[in-house]
């Protein structure tokens, strides 16, 4: 194909030479041009090779609908899988085709073409079955993957995004003719308008054709310009260019992506797209409309292109992709084309409509008799050859006689469709027009108003009454312009959806899908086996599930089953039209909540102290907490642990307990209502004093745990499990509102305002004394589950008597502010008791060997108070509490309920692991009765031993026996079941 | 993305929302005696219509308030909302039961983009 430069215009100066490198050679363009523009004018004809059956292909379209020039983008962090015919170049762009080994040229992969007779529907379905399930995924997917496929994934990526809110009165989608005029309705009205265009320059069809002579009597050129001047000016009226509205969801919230650097190369660090999120009252669809193809024997040759492309190329770009073009059509569309050529001094090598001559339009008829331009009526093309480019083409005329023409481009229209996309996306309704063959939109379901061809008006006649009448909810100016056009108004087309090739093959193709190489024999095939429903018929094929979404040929697929099931159209349906319209990038979907602002973190008061002191953290819900403390780089975590365990037991050890939930309730009624939330019941409970409470839910399964102060009937303070403090406030604020809205009471989280430090250890008194001296800490001053209020300092702290560790332990809470100071305090006056810090994972240590459950470890939504051995903390003369009643349900009341033990190993030299099952026998003869599982497991250096928490059938019965604890990786192990307590069972150390 | 019209606010992104299920769904009084079939019911069974529903959503990112709603659930579309404490209103009073985008049927999601 060789291409000439036309006259240079407003998009394109020829005196601003760009030059880009593609596939490694450098070429050169003009600013304004698209990579397919630009690799047309240096007249290469191979862009990429196709999906399935790598045959080379080249560009066939002008715009998003491009079903194969895709390239990757090397100088923008190799972005894959882009469009050529709509990105535009830069200085310095390099591209490459995808989907080619070694080279473009000579393409390894092309080998499938020889067997493709082989690779029909459904191939690798039947295909690569056996032997075994494990070589689909070792063997046949890799190898697949490889040789199948677009462009390559980018390892790297930059490219930030920012969100955009817009909350407008009417959004008008398109920028053509028809949203142009809609917007000057708008002009200096009361409404809030937002105009929306995918390109560059708005005016859609007045730059992209010829088919409009005067506007107004003025030429489109200059009418455009004074128009958008206009706009521009009115204050109501807002432009976003560049941005193509992707998605539109219920109760017209568009979503639009704005490429922020069209034509030239992205600043790192810059944001180099917008993702505009719009609610508007009522949406204007006038995004006009897209052009078919048609199937034919070998329909994707390089230099096959739709007419309206061919055209567009010519008004936009000022480049004609051949002197000499053959033009094959069924309809109306592609007269313009025929014009625009001999306008531009050129000439159809020679057009070829299917329609007969009476139905060709006259002024048509007239401008190819006075051309010379030979003309084929009734005809077909049978096929196209060539060599990697279309070299000659096979016409059946109306005798039936063949004709080989050899030309250098083809040019096709098989009728246009209305850009449905967006409409059925709001779940608006579509009917087939029987005259115009094609789908329009005929019931919205939402306030949406279609204009212009994306109404599927094809002809302008009606133009301004079609706009003021569905404009006429508006107070807005009527409006009245006079067109004049150069070819004929009435839009005209004969049905044609694919011409059988001439000589029956196992290699001819008809292609009903270029991105995903389906042919038309693909769909004959589906439907003899059955896939006759057309999204069945899709999913099987692939046909239309590329990333073009088979703009161009879905409609003609459709055409073809319904054809072959002797259906209506209408019958056979559409399939589902679903957002995005167009790709869009997972960086623009993501904006700015990536990396650190993916989830925000939450950090304790003591953070700065954790990080100076070989704090390794880890996350508990999106709180930041020590895991252990490194004493210095080398030691392991195993290391820490247990050194920090076997402190705490022997002198005292420091935890941050800050990220603990706290929820303050007050209120006339706050007494009864803890009664209701909580298991335990509070009434005889004395005035500051703590209790350990159970928080159910109405299933019976415990939900959350914590300390319950009471400092009076009216006011008591909850802690909650750090993952579970949301969770409990919304659960109490629920019952509050909708079952007791009788009692008042109120909740508030106090978390972040008050810093928690747990203190414990057999040394904590004397720590305590020495950091509170003026604070009585004797047994008797200050006993077990008691808590005080102090002032330090002039700082208020509230200091609670209690331990998670089976130490004697207090906890201590600061307001944030000055908890630093006394953590800092506390560390100093420690130092001579031993006092260390220690993170969760040690604490995690000394429950355990205390027994005491964690929630969401121990417990997974399916065990009960009664489960855990707690039957103590139920209030049981309570009327009423959350999931009272279902701890009497015939499945809690059950007897082989998985229940809470303690297991040792019966060699204490075995090793135990979370997740092990436990099971009865030592050999292992499948199916294997499984009782239960291993939910905590540590190595405790008090016991000198493995020991673990197990959920187990009947387990609270089987205390005593034996059983084994299995994993595949470690086999069977011995053990014993025992009661889930392992240290200190009297609590003395606790009380002491 | 719906537009959910808090009693209290006003409308509100649902972003803003959380759902609670079913509403107008009582739960039965514990002073007295329940049966397991009435306390499962209540624990475990909510209904599940295609069309008309009572619904229960809080303004979770908000005023933390309940309130009931009508959804149609074959739509999406929130018909009313009111507060705890107002009567339910009569599913009669709205003009279709199911009305959908295709006037699909009344169960299957039905997603069809020509009329049936």
């Amino acid at each position: 194909m060789k291409s000439i430069n036309l006259k240079e215009n407003q998009f394109i100066q020829f005196h601003q030479k760009i030059s880009f490198k593609f596939d490694g050679v450098k070429y050169f363009g003009y600013k304004g041009d698209t990579i397919a523009s630009a690799i047309l004018r240096n007249n290469v004809n191979l862009v990429g090779r196709s999906f399935k059956y790598h045959r080379p292909r080249g560009i066939y379209t002008c715009g998003i609908e491009e079903p194969n020039a895709l390239v990757q983008i090397i100088s923008e962090y190799s972005e894959p899988n882009t469009r050529a015919t709509i990105k535009k170049i830069y200085e310095g762009m390099e591209i490459e085709s995808q989907n080619r080994w070694p080279s473009l040229e000579n393409d390894f992969g092309s080998i499938n073409n020889l067997f493709s007779p082989i690779f029909t529907a459904g191939f690798y379905y039947k295909t690569f079955m056996g032997p075994h399930k494990k070589f689909w995924k070792n063997l046949y997917e890799p190898l697949i993957r490889r040789a199948a496929g677009l462009g390559k994934p980018p390892k790297d990526f930059k490219g930030i995004s920012n969100h955009i809110h817009h909350n407008v009165d009417v959004t008008i989608i398109g920028g053509g003719l028809n949203g142009l005029l809609a917007a000057k309705s708008f002009i200096n009205s009361n409404y809030d308008v937002l105009l929306i265009d995918f390109e560059e320059q708005l005016g859609g069809i007045i730059n992209n054709s010829n088919k409009i002579s005067l506007i107004d009597n003025k030429e489109p050129k200059d009418w455009l310009k004074e128009t958008i001047q206009e706009i521009e000016d009115s204050k109501n009226i807002k432009i976003l260019k560049n941005t193509l509205v992707t998605t539109y969801n219920y109760i017209n919230h568009l979503i639009a992506i704005e490429d922020r650097f069209v034509g030239s190369k992205p600043i790192e660090g810059k944001v180099n797209s917008t993702l505009h999120k719009i609610r508007t009252g009522h949406t204007i669809l006038c995004n006009g409309h897209i052009e078919r193809f048609l199937s034919f024997q070998n329909n994707d040759l390089p230099g096959i292109m739709l007419s309206s492309s061919f055209e567009k190329y010519m008004c936009r770009y000022g480049l004609a992709p051949s002197k000499e073009p053959v033009i094959f059509s069924n309809n109306s569309n592609s007269n313009s084309l025929v014009y625009s050529l001999i306008k531009a001094g050129l000439k159809p090598k020679a057009y070829i409509d299917s329609r007969s001559g009476e139905e060709i339009e006259p002024n048509l008829f007239d401008l190819i008799r006075k051309n010379d331009v030979p003309l084929y009526t009734n005809s077909q093309i049978k096929g196209a050859f060539g060599n990697k480019k279309i070299e000659k083409i096979l016409v059946e005329d109306s005798s039936g006689a063949l004709n080989e023409i050899k030309c250098d481009c083809l040019c096709l229209s098989g009728g246009i469709n209305p850009d449905v996309h967006l409409f059925t996306q709001s779940k608006g309704l579509l009917d087939w027009d029987e005259k115009d063959l094609t789908y329009k939109p005929s019931k919205p379901f939402q306030p949406t108003i279609t204009l212009g061809s994306a109404s599927g008006q094809f002809n302008f006649d009606n133009l301004n009454s079609d706009i003021n009448e569905k404009l006429k909810t508006f107070k807005v100016k009527k409006l009245d312009v006079k067109l004049e056009l150069n070819t004929n108004a009435k839009y005209n087309i004969e049905k044609l959806w694919e011409v059988s090739p001439q000589k029956k093959s196992l290699w001819a193709k008809s292609f009903i899908d270029l991105q995903n190489d389906v042919t038309t024999k693909d769909i004959r095939q589906a439907i003899t086996e059955g896939f006759d429903r057309i999204e069945h018929l899709k999913r099987y094929t692939t046909n239309s599930m590329g990333t073009d979404q088979g703009k161009i040929s879905s409609i003609n697929a459709l055409g073809i089953v319904s054809d072959l099931l002797d259906k209506k159209v209408n019958e056979v349906g559409t399939t589902i039209y679903r957002p995005p319209y167009a790709p869009l990038s997972f960086s623009a979907i993501a904006g700015r909540n990536c990396y650190e602002f993916y989830d925000p973190e939450r950090k304790s008061p003591i953070h700065n102290w954790h990080l100076k002191n070989g704090a390794i953290f880890e996350d508990v819900g999106q709180w930041k907490r020590p895991w252990y403390f490194q004493i210095n780089k080398d030691e392991s975590m195993h290391d820490a642990v247990q050194r920090e365990s076997k402190n705490v037991r022997e002198n005292a050890g420091i935890l941050d307990g800050s990220t603990l939930g706290k929820i303050e309730i007050k209120g006339e009624d706050a007494l009864e209502f803890m009664n209701l939330i909580y298991t335990n019941s509070f009434t005889k409970m004395k005035q500051g004093s703590a209790r350990y409470a159970l928080m159910l839910g109405e299933d019976g399964m415990v939900k959350d745990d914590g300390i319950i102060c009471k400092i009076s009937d009216q006011h008591f303070i909850a802690t909650t499990t750090t993952g579970g403090a949301a969770t409990v406030l919304g659960c109490m604020e629920e019952y509050a509102q909708t079952e007791w809205p009788n009692l008042k009471v109120f909740m508030n989280s106090i978390t972040e305002q008050y810093a928690t430090f747990n203190i414990s250890g057999p040394k904590t008194r004397e720590i305590m004394k020495k950091a509170f001296p003026n604070i009585n800490f004797s047994n008797e001053e200050f006993p077990f589950m008691t808590f005080q209020f102090h002032e330090f300092n002039g700082v208020p702290i509230r200091i609670l008597r209690a331990s998670f560790t089976g130490e004697l332990g207090y906890e201590i809470y600061i307001p944030s502010n000055s908890a630093p100071k006394i953590w800092d305090n506390i560390q100093s006056v420690g130092k001579e008791f031993g006092l260390a810090p220690y993170g969760t994972e040690a604490m995690h240590l000394l429950r355990a060997e205390k027994g005491y459950i964690i929630v969401g470890q121990d417990t997974d939504g399916s065990i009960t108070p009664i489960d855990l051995g707690l039957s103590w903390m139920i209030g049981k003369s309570k009327k009423d509490f959350l999931g009272k009643r279902s701890l009497t349900r015939s499945d809690t009341i059950r007897e082989d309920r998985k229940q809470l033990v303690g297991i040792i190993p019966s060699n204490k030299t075995d090793k135990l692991e979370e997740g092990q099952h436990i099971i009865l026998d030592k050999e292992i003869k499948s199916p294997v009765p499984m009782l239960g599982h291993i939910t905590s497991c540590y190595y405790s250096p008090t016991l000198g031993h493995d020991f673990a928490l197990a959920v187990i059938k009947n387990g609270h019965s089987m205390i005593g026996t034996k059983a084994y604890a299995s994993t595949s990786s470690m086999g069977t192990t011995g053990v014993d079941i025992v009661k889930p307590v392992f240290y200190d069972e009297g609590n003395k150390r606790l009380v002491s | 993305m719906l537009i959910i019209n808090c009693p209290y606010c006003g409308p509100r992104d649902q972003s803003e929302f959380s759902n609670g299920g079913e509403a107008h769904v009582k739960r039965p009084d514990g002073s007295k005696e329940i049966g397991d079939r009435e306390w499962g019911e209540y624990v475990f069974i909510r209904a599940n219509p295609k069309g008309l529903f009572y619904e229960r959503w809080v303004h979770t990112h908000g005023c933390r308030k309940w309130f009931n709603c009508v959804r149609d659930t074959s739509t999406d579309e929130i018909l009313v909302t009111y507060k705890l404490d107002e009567k339910k209103p009569n599913l009669n009073n709205f003009k279709s039961v199911v009305k959908t985008p295709s006037g699909e049927p009344e169960v299957g999601s039905g997603n069809f983009t020509v009329e049936k």
